[in-house]
This record gives structure tokens, C-alpha cells and sequence, in this order.
């Protein structure tokens, strides 16, 4: 009675390859968690540590390999098409994973130091990462809403871990009403999207758009507002980034630069997938908000980091004003654009992480204000120049990475005749470099006779703080492998 | 046909009585109880569509674990169960033009939309299996995806609410 029924069932082919990065990393979780809790005593850090650096390195290789697929067969898409396999989502899952093993690195440490349970934070850092992984791949609006979901209730746990500090806890609520506040924003936007074009998949949205006209398009327009305003919140764009400051000075170090690393780069994968992408034929449309928003964005970052003097709160307006360049390149709405936004992405993200492995290596999270700064250029020489060389590449001073992606961002902006906001990315790099500069100043020129500060060391902390100055310091003078690695990564909607 | 219709007469009634004894009655467990014939009825009321995945779900869903939820939230901060002379707040008036409001849109937009179509009676009939094909097959990555979402919640919840 039941057999015609089974008949019918045609089980979709499903990719493997594509999706062992992600179950690498959630069966990583399953066993940290799985084991940790046979133990009979608390078990160690180093386990959890070990587990999470080696299921992001054996993932890193997986996608190696998956990128010399793409490029020898090109991009396909998996699973009813809900599933991108092209360079983009490879490009995203290999940067993901390296935040993933600098933040492993980064909390080995702190967890320690600070009496937080080390494996339930490594699983829900390893979700974190896998649903940041199926954010950057999904071809399906409901598909990049679970990764979102799951990429950001991770975060709040991770925020909230840290019980005994009130500023953790609160900061945790403050993320997350906000984060479910714009959560609603998305899913409003991704309602209007099916009502407008009768699917949530990306290849059938843009499909339908180029091949429909609209008599009028108010549902499809309302669809794209909502869909930016929910990314910018979780992008921290601003005018909807007032959550940011609070809560990057309220989280652990390790978990403010995993925010503002992934969280961020994530949160733009959606956004270039969905607009530059999806609504490719609408792109007079959404081009001008976007370049709105990017201009707002640069000046309020810019502006508002000279007023703060605590240094999370400042390196979290310069992480919003980060978030305006890589708004300046979406807006161009073309493939120089995009890949001068992923160039950006992943340099911004080495710099970020190893600004805030100094950071959290300066002592309790409480608050961090600017004269604990002082006087490290004498007693840690070594560290000072670190964290010297981050904030200049972070301000774009040539010969950093910093430099080539700002300039990346600003001839991809003159290119698509956008010279207003090219010429403001222009001043208000200048405007950010100040605050940079003022911390650098800090360190060094302010003269006391104490013996300065004396930052929490670890040696994976210097593993990670040398590992991201190298790069950004060589990345600034060979830039091109990373260049055309971007160029290749365009997103790409190809059906399954 | 005729038994549907007389049904959904009864249904509606039903409903209707329900909810406005939901906002009239003086005791919140009364309230709640209400609710949940609100919400039976409605489910009720898919069965007549033959949406009968739709059905089980809000019957699971709703009546299951929402209104679970409503009830353990009363037991649970020492809400007064009698009945009470406050339930009624201040702004009713407000919340009441509201209702309204929201209701004469919905109907407006509906009649405007839909108000001359018939429910086509033999069209195709989909059947909870086809529902299970489709969400193990085109839907089967959002459906893992859920699960994800729900691992790290879960583990969420018990690292928040332990006390050790």
C-alpha cells in the first residue's frame, strides 16, 4: 500500500565533499563534549584546544582540496540547490577556519586564566563556526538564516560564559535582544522575498528577477530594506551598530574577536551573496542604500573612536568603520567591488584577531582604558611593536595589508564613478588614524617612571600575535596571491 | 460538504466564544485554558482544509509545548491563581483599537483579495507523506541545519541555567 509512495521519493544527490568541512568541525564538538563529560575529573583545556586546532586544520585541507575542484570542474551547487560549492563559499569557509583555529588558540589561555569550562566553550565555538560556514554557502534564505541562528546563539553563550562578571552577562543581553530583533528584520525580508518571487533559493530568485518585470516592485523594494537593515545590524553598520561598543567592551577578548572577525565576515557573505548576487538585475535599486549606509557608517566609525577612551570601545568603532569600507566595495555592485570586499574581509580579520590576542593579553576584561597602555614600548618592546604594526595596517598605512585592501576598496569605488564616497573612505581613513595613532602614542611617548605595564603571556598567544603580524606585514608587500584568490572567489548562483 | 460546513460553524463558534472569554475572564489559568481551545479549534479547522501535517503540528506545537510553556511561566513565578480584580490593565481601549484595526485590515485584505474565489474541492490533495518527501529531500539541508541550531542551543541552555 505504501510502496507506490516510497517509489516516489527521490533521495537528492548530495555532494559529501562540500559539506565535510562543517561536519568535521560538529563532529569535533560532539566529541569534545561526548568526552569531556565521560571524564572522570574536569578535563583539561589542552584537550578541547588540541580537538578544535586540528578539526579546523584536517577542514582547512578538506577545502584545499574542494578549491582546486571548483577550479577544475567549476562551481556547482549541492543538495536541491540549497548549497553553493563555488569559490566564494570555499574562500569564506577557509577564512572562517582560521579564525576558527586563532580564537582556539587565543582562549586556551584565557579559559585558564579566567575559570571558564573549557569544553562546552570550544563545541559552541565549533557550531559557531560551522553555522558561519553554512551562512557563507547557502544558496537558500532559510538555509542562511539557520547558519546566522546557529552562528549567533553560539556567541551569546560564549559571552555569557563568563558568569562571575556582571559586564559579560550584560552585554550578553544586549547582543542577543538586538540579534533577535534584527533576526526579525531578516525573516520579515526573507517572507517578502518569496512573496515576491515564490522561493527563498537564490539561483530561482535571481532566476525569476532576470526574467520578470515587476508593474510594481513595493514588495520586492520592502523584501531588500528589510533584508539590509537585518545584515547591517549583524554587520554593525551603522545607524545599527549602537549594540557594538557596549558589547565588545562587555565580552571576553577572545570572544570580541571572534565577533568582530567572523560574526562580521559572515554577516557580509550573506550580503554580497544575496544582493550583489541574487538581486544582480536590481542593482540600481539597492546600490545607492547601500552606498548611503556605507557613507554613514565611515563617518560615524571614524568620528565616534576619537571620543572613547577605553580600547575596546575604540577598536570597536574602528571595527564599524572597517565595516564601512567593506561597504564602500559592495556598493559598486561589481566583481572588482566584490572581490576587493573579500580581499578586505580577510586581511581585516588577521588584523582584528591579533589586535585583540594583545588585548586580551593586557589583563582583566572589566574595562581596558587607555593608560594601562601606557608605557608598554618599555617594558614589552616586543609586544608594543606588535601591536604597532596591527593598528597601522588597521589605519592603512602603506606597506601593510591594511594599505592594499583600503586602496582595493577606494579604485573599485573610482571605478564604478563614485567618487563622493571615495573621496570620503579617503578622509575618513585619515579621521581613524588618529585614534590608531593616539594608542600607539600612548605606549611609547607617555613618560612615567613606572615600570609600565605587564601584559599575560602564553606562548600561543605570541604564536598567534607573530603569525598575523607576519602575514599582514608580508601580505602588504606581495599582495597579489591573496588578490587573485579573491578575484576567483566572486559569488557564483549556478543550479544543483 | 454539508457536514463541513456545519462543522465549521461549530468550529468558529467555538473559537470565537473562546477568545473572547480569553480576554474577559478574571483568571489567568482560566485565560490560558482558553487559549487552548482557541488553538484546538483552529486545528480543528485545518483537519476540514485537509491540511492534516498543519493540523498535528499546531496541536504539537501550540497546545504541546506553548501552552506548556504559558502554564509552567505562571506556576512558576508565583503568579496570584485566583481570580483577579487587575487583570484588566489600564490601556485597554488602546489594545482594543488595535485589535480592531489589525482585524479590518486583515479582512479588508482578504476580501479584497480572495473575496469572490471559491476553495477549489478537487484540486490535489497533499498528504503528510508528501510533506516527509519534501523535507527529506529538496528541504533536507535546512532540516539538518535546524538540528545544528538546536545542538548549540541546547548546550546553550545547560551551560547558562548549571550552577556549579
Amino acid at each position: 500500500m505504501f510502496a507506490p509512495q516510497l517509489l516516489g521519493f527521490v533521495s537528492p544527490s548530495i555532494n559529501w565533499w562540500a559539506l565535510l568541512p562543517q561536519m568535521i568541525l560538529l563532529g569535533a564538538a560532539l566529541l569534545i563534549l561526548l568526552l569531556s563529560s565521560l571524564a572522570p575529573r574536569r578535563s583539561s583545556t589542552t584537550f578541547a584546544t588540541v580537538t578544535t586546532l586540528s578539526a579546523a586544520i584536517t577542514a582547512y585541507f578538506v577545502s584545499i582540496g574542494l578549491w582546486y575542484d571548483v577550479e577544475r570542474e567549476g562551481a556547482s551547487s549541492s543538495i536541491a540547490s540549497a548549497f553553493g560549492v563555488d569559490g566564494f563559499s570555499i574562500f569564506f569557509t577557509m577564512l572562517i577556519l582560521i579564525a576558527l583555529a586563532i580564537t582556539a588558540l587565543l582562549s586556551h589561555h584565557y579559559l585558564d586564566r579566567e575559570g571558564i569550562d573549557p569544553p562546552e566553550f570550544h563545541a559552541l565555538l565549533l557550531c559557531s563556526a560551522a553555522g558561519a560556514i553554512v551562512m557563507a554557502a547557502a544558496n537558500d534564505l532559510v538555509v542562511m538564516f539557520l547558519g546566522l541562528e546557529a552562528l549567533s546563539i553560539a556567541i551569546y553563550v560564549m559571552i555569557a560564559m563568563h558568569s562571575r562578571r556582571s559586564e559579560a552577562r550584560e552585554s550578553a543581553v544586549k547582543y542577543f535582544v538586538l540579534g533577535a530583533f534584527s533576526s526579525a528584520f531578516l525573516l520579515y525580508g526573507i517572507a517578502l522575498t518569496y512573496g515576491a518571487t515564490g522561493s527563498t533559493n537564490l539561483v530561482h530568485v535571481r532566476e525569476y528577477l532576470d526574467a520578470v518585470v515587476f508593474r510594481d516592485q513595493h514588495m520586492l523594494m520592502a523584501a531588500m530594506g528589510l533584508l539590509l537593515v537585518g545584515l547591517s545590524f549583524k554587520v554593525a553598520a551603522a545607524p545599527f551598530h549602537f549594540w557594538a561598543p557596549d558589547v565588545y567592551q562587555g565580552a571576553p577578548s577572545p570572544v570580541t574577536g571572534w565577533m568582530a572577525s567572523i560574526a562580521k565576515a559572515a554577516g557580509f557573505a550573506a550580503l554580497l551573496r544575496i544582493f550583489f548576487a541574487a538581486f544582480a538585475s536590481h542593482d540600481s535599486d539597492w546600490s545607492p542604500v547601500v552606498a548611503v549606509l556605507a557613507f554613514v557608517t565611515l563617518v560615524v566609525g571614524a568620528v565616534m573612536a576619537i571620543l572613547q577612551t577605553d580600547v575596546k570601545r575604540m577598536l570597536a568603532f574602528s571595527s564599524i568603520s572597517h565595516a564601512g569600507y567593506v561597504l564602500v566595495a559592495v556598493q559598486s555592485a561589481s566583481n572588482d567591488g566584490t572581490a576587493a570586499a573579500l580581499f578586505y574581509l580577510f586581511t581585516y580579520t588577521l588584523m582584528v584577531l591579533g589586535t585583540f590576542a594583545v588585548v586580551g593579553a593586557m589583563g582583566s576584561d572589566d574595562d581596558h582604558p587607555l593608560t594601562r597602555y601606557a608605557g608598554l614600548g618599555r617594558s614589552k618592546p616586543l609586544i608594543a611593536l606588535s601591536l604597532t604594526a596591527l593598528l597601522l595596517a588597521q589605519a592603512g598605512v602603506p606597506t601593510t595589508s591594511g594599505f592594499i585592501a583600503k586602496f582595493q576598496v577606494i579604485s573599485a569605488a573610482v571605478s564604478n564613478q563614485s567618487y563622493f564616497l571615495a573621496g570620503a573612505a579617503m578622509v575618513t581613513a585619515v579621521i581613524g588614524a588618529f585614534m590608531y595613532l593616539r594608542i600607539i602614542m600612548t605606549m611609547y611617548v607617555v613618560d612615567d617612571d613606572e615600570s609600565g605595564p605587564s601584559p599575560v603571556w602564553h606562548w600561543t598567544t605570541s604564536t598567534v600575535v607573530l603569525g598575523t603580524v607576519i602575514f599582514t606585514m608580508v601580505l602588504g608587500l606581495v599582495p597579489q596571491f591573496l588578490i587573485e584568490f579573491a578575484e576567483q572567489a566572486v559569488p557564483i548562483l549556478i543550479r544543483g | 460538504m454539508v457536514a463541513q460546513n456545519i462543522f465549521f460553524g461549530i468550529l468558529a463558534a467555538v473559537v470565537v466564544v473562546s477568545a473572547l472569554r480569553m480576554v474577559t475572564t478574571k483568571n489567568i489559568v482560566h485565560a490560558a485554558l482558553y487559549l487552548v481551545a482557541v488553538l484546538a479549534g483552529l486545528g480543528a479547522l485545518y483537519v476540514l482544509l485537509t491540511a492534516e501535517f498543519v493540523a498535528t503540528t499546531q496541536v504539537l506545537v501550540y497546545i504541546g509545548a506553548v501552552m506548556v510553556l504559558f502554564l509552567f511561566g505562571i506556576m512558576l513565578t508565583k503568579a496570584p491563581l485566583g481570580d483577579m480584580m487587575q487583570m484588566t490593565g489600564k490601556q485597554w481601549p488602546i489594545a482594543a483599537l488595535v485589535a480592531l484595526l489589525l482585524g479590518g485590515v486583515t479582512v479588508y485584505a482578504l476580501l479584497d483579495r480572495f473575496g469572490s474565489d471559491r476553495l477549489v474541492m478537487d484540486g490535489p490533495v497533499y498528504k503528510t507523506a508528501d510533506v516527509s518527501d519534501e523535507v527529506f529531500s529538496t528541504y533536507i539541508i535546512p532540516f539538518e541545519a535546524v538540528s545544528v541550531l538546536l545542538l548549540a542551543a541546547l548546550i546553550g541552555a545547560i551551560v547558562l541555567a548549571r550552577k556549579d
